[in-house]
């Protein structure tokens, strides 16, 4: 019985922990599948959001949660900014690198942390919200139960907000005009643009996005993490991590990824030792890469083409 | 000419009153790393000698002598402490020499303290084999590592009596030396440890782990981590509800106000060894810390009351010395026997060790959000809450 509750309690923390974990990765494969760059500075810019939800509390007592509506838009303009002012340009430059703008990502992703170094120091903070440790009780439900098992209060709330905003995304790209621009651009440029897309306007419109995806993910952690300048190289190689998995740009592939991420980390943890989730980690990012190129939704669409 | 004259009668001035001032002032050079990335400590170490200069001189110096303090910088390497000290004893003929923060830059100036037969007084230098080379001339006022967790040690057996106990620990050299170390120590005390586990720093989720701990029921969780680790630690084990006897801290992130802002609720209860703490019942360690706090806005840490005491030390020592030869000091040394803020101070040969002071390690719980000195009862600044509620039937 107490295996029982053992498993279910880390399942249940993995999930969690893995629906986060798309979100950050959802944004990072956005930009991959339509500008065909790794943004590198993907968890740097979640740390400027988690920086903006801390300040928003601070000074004027606003909720993390509450901050999202902030804190995305703040950060969609940001990624418009970045693409328009940054990333074009370069990607005229000739070079001997094939991959100018990976390169000026990382060079952002130094500017901001450091930035942030100069200007709130390297201190530690965390956002002191009263229901931080809030948890929910099987026993408190079912007063009979034979295991006891915990669901935290802005753990679960995180999640589903990080669901509802993967579910918006996906009606976005689905259904919508842009959304099937956008779609289009990344199965296709030249066509796209054959078809009269606008496809600077559309890689914009993408990098905005998934700048404003990630800043949701750092209003989401705020209340059960904590920030520092330089947290967002964590947080990059987890989307990379992610983005691989679940093959590169595709946004289904990306949620799979990070919900396989989060329950193996888990798992790694409570079974191997927690001090062998990095390697676990690197270890899937390099199987994958090996034996599944395509990532996960490259399955899919062998057994779509079998049919 | 008159000129001349003039400049000549200004010099002598000078010289007689520099020679003047000479005999109503006593010079220490003190090494210090000021650069480097033990800078944060030199700077407490620094403020803090000060804040004890200040006092002395204030109250008549040393035998009528003002002192006058010149902080070196070492960079906390090693080479440099050695050269600053050769100076200080060859050149400035200082009589006795103290101060450094690290292990390795103290035990670098204890070799050439011994080799000149100059008294050395170590401040915070912890490792444990720089008071177990038998040198005559080095003797250390702070606990060495070894006994750091004795005070938590003492509360385990005589209030908890633990039969089991899980650790977990950061994967850096700081947590693995204080895991290994516990190990140890709950081997000779009889406790059986179940799990011992290591995560990486700036882990988000705990509760795998902590889960695993919860199955295997350990009466004490004792823990080695940075203050926010420390704090997330122990949110997620009020989430989970682990109901262990006792929530244990070694010291760092558990020992500092910041753990109990981040943790809030969560960290009532948890224990944690220290040296020293702000508010301990030592005579004058709590107007030291408050002054301290007066001039630079925070708490000290233990390093700022060790180096604030050590200057009393120096000042008790060469009241009591016959005369200011390294052997009379030295036997000052010896019989040195008095309280300072940072605890009492004895320099005794025992266990190996030699001139090595032996004190309390002090135990701090967090009570009604603050942290209160347990340990040992005769310092105690609140009385301990053993057994601790369980996590259902708090509020």
């Amino acid at each position: 019985m107490a295996q029982l509750e053992l498993f279910s309690q880390t399942l249940i923390s993995g999930f969690l922990l893995g629906g986060l974990y798309a979100l950050i990765g959802l944004g990072m494969a956005l930009i991959m599948g339509v500008m065909r760059i790794i943004n590198l500075a993907h968890g740097d810019i979640m740390m400027v959001a988690m920086y903006i939800a801390y300040w928003l509390y601070v000074l004027l007592g606003i909720d993390p949660y509450i901050s999202v509506f902030i804190a995305a838009p703040a950060l969609f303009v940001f990624g418009l900014g970045a693409q328009k002012y940054l990333l074009t340009p370069v990607m005229k430059v000739d070079s001997i690198l094939p991959h100018n703008q990976v390169i000026l990502t990382v060079g952002m992703a130094m500017v901001l942390s450091n930035l942030a170094t100069v200007f709130f120091t390297g201190n530690y903070r965390s956002v002191p919200v009263s229901y931080a440790s809030s948890a929910w009780y099987l026993t408190d439900i079912w007063k009979g139960s034979p295991i006891e098992l915990s669901l935290s209060l802005p753990w679960t709330l995180s999640f589903v907000i990080a669901v509802v905003i993967t579910i918006a995304l996906w009606i976005f790209l689905g259904k919508t005009d842009m959304g099937k621009s956008i779609r289009a651009t990344a199965q296709d440029l030249d066509a796209a643009r054959l078809m009269g897309v606008n496809v600077d306007r559309m890689r914009m419109v993408t990098f905005g996005l998934g700048c404003a995806l990630v800043a949701c993910a750092g209003c989401l952690f705020i209340p059960i993490y904590y920030l520092y300048p330089s947290l967002g190289k964590q947080f990059t190689n987890i989307g990379f991590v992610i983005t691989v998995i679940g093959g590169m740009g595709s946004t289904n592939g990306a949620v799979i990824g990070g919900l396989i991420l989060g329950i193996f980390e888990s798992m790694t943890a409570t079974y191997i030792g927690m001090g062998w989730a990095p390697v676990g980690r690197f270890a899937i990012f390099v199987l994958a890469l090996v034996f599944l190129p395509g990532g996960i939704v490259s399955i899919f669409r062998w057994k779509k083409a079998r049919r | 000419m008159k000129v001349l004259k003039l400049i000549a009668a200004s010099i002598c001035t000078i010289v007689f009153c520099a020679l003047g001032a000479q005999a109503r002032s006593i010079t220490f050079g003190v090494p210090l790393p000021l650069t480097g990335t033990n800078a944060k400590f030199g700077e407490i170490e620094k403020k803090s000698y000060e804040i004890a200069r200040d006092e002395i001189n204030a109250r008549g110096g040393i035998r009528g002598m003002k002192i006058v303090l010149t902080f070196e910088d070492s960079q906390g390497k090693p080479e440099i402490s050695r050269s600053i000290i050769e100076r200080l004893i060859d050149v400035k003929k200082q009589p006795l020499v103290f101060g450094e923060y690290s292990s390795s830059c103290s035990k670098a100036i204890a070799a050439v303290a011994e080799e000149r037969n100059v008294p050395y007084l170590v401040v915070t230098g912890a490792a444990d084999d720089i008071t177990q080379q038998h040198y005559k001339y080095v003797f250390r006022m702070n606990p060495s590592n070894a006994y750091y967790a004795t005070g938590f040690m003492s509360f385990l057996e005589h209030v908890v009596k633990p039969k089991t106990m899980a650790i977990l620990y950061e994967s850096s050299d700081f947590g693995t030396s204080g895991a290994e170390d516990m190990v140890n120590q709950a081997r000779r005390a009889g406790i059986r440890i179940l799990i011992k586990e290591q995560y990486e720093k700036g882990a988000v989720d705990f509760k795998p782990i902590l889960s695993k701990v919860k199955a295997a029921r350990p009466d004490v969780i004792y823990m080695v981590s940075y203050v926010m680790d420390a704090a997330l630690l122990m949110r997620q084990i009020k989430e989970l509800r682990i109901d262990a006897k006792l929530f244990a801290g070694g010291a760092a992130g558990f020992a500092i106000p910041e753990f109990i802002d981040n943790a809030k609720d969560a960290s009532e209860y948890v224990v944690t060894a220290t040296l020293w703490s702000p508010q301990v019942a030592y005579p004058g360690s709590k107007q030291f810390a408050e002054k301290y706090k007066r001039m630079y806005q925070d708490y000290p840490s233990y390093h700022g009351a060790e180096a604030y005491s050590a200057l009393y030390i120096i000042k008790n020592v060469l009241t009591r010395a016959r005369t200011w030869k390294p052997g009379d000091i030295r036997a000052a040394f010896k019989t040195t026997n008095m309280m300072t803020a940072f605890g009492p101070i004895r320099f005794v040969d025992r266990a190996g060790y030699t001139n090595q002071n032996f004190m309390d390690t002090l135990v701090m719980q967090v009570i009604r959000g603050q942290h209160e000195t347990i340990w040992p009862i005769k310092y105690a600044s609140a009385k301990y809450i053993y057994p601790i509620p369980k996590w259902k039937n708090r509020r």
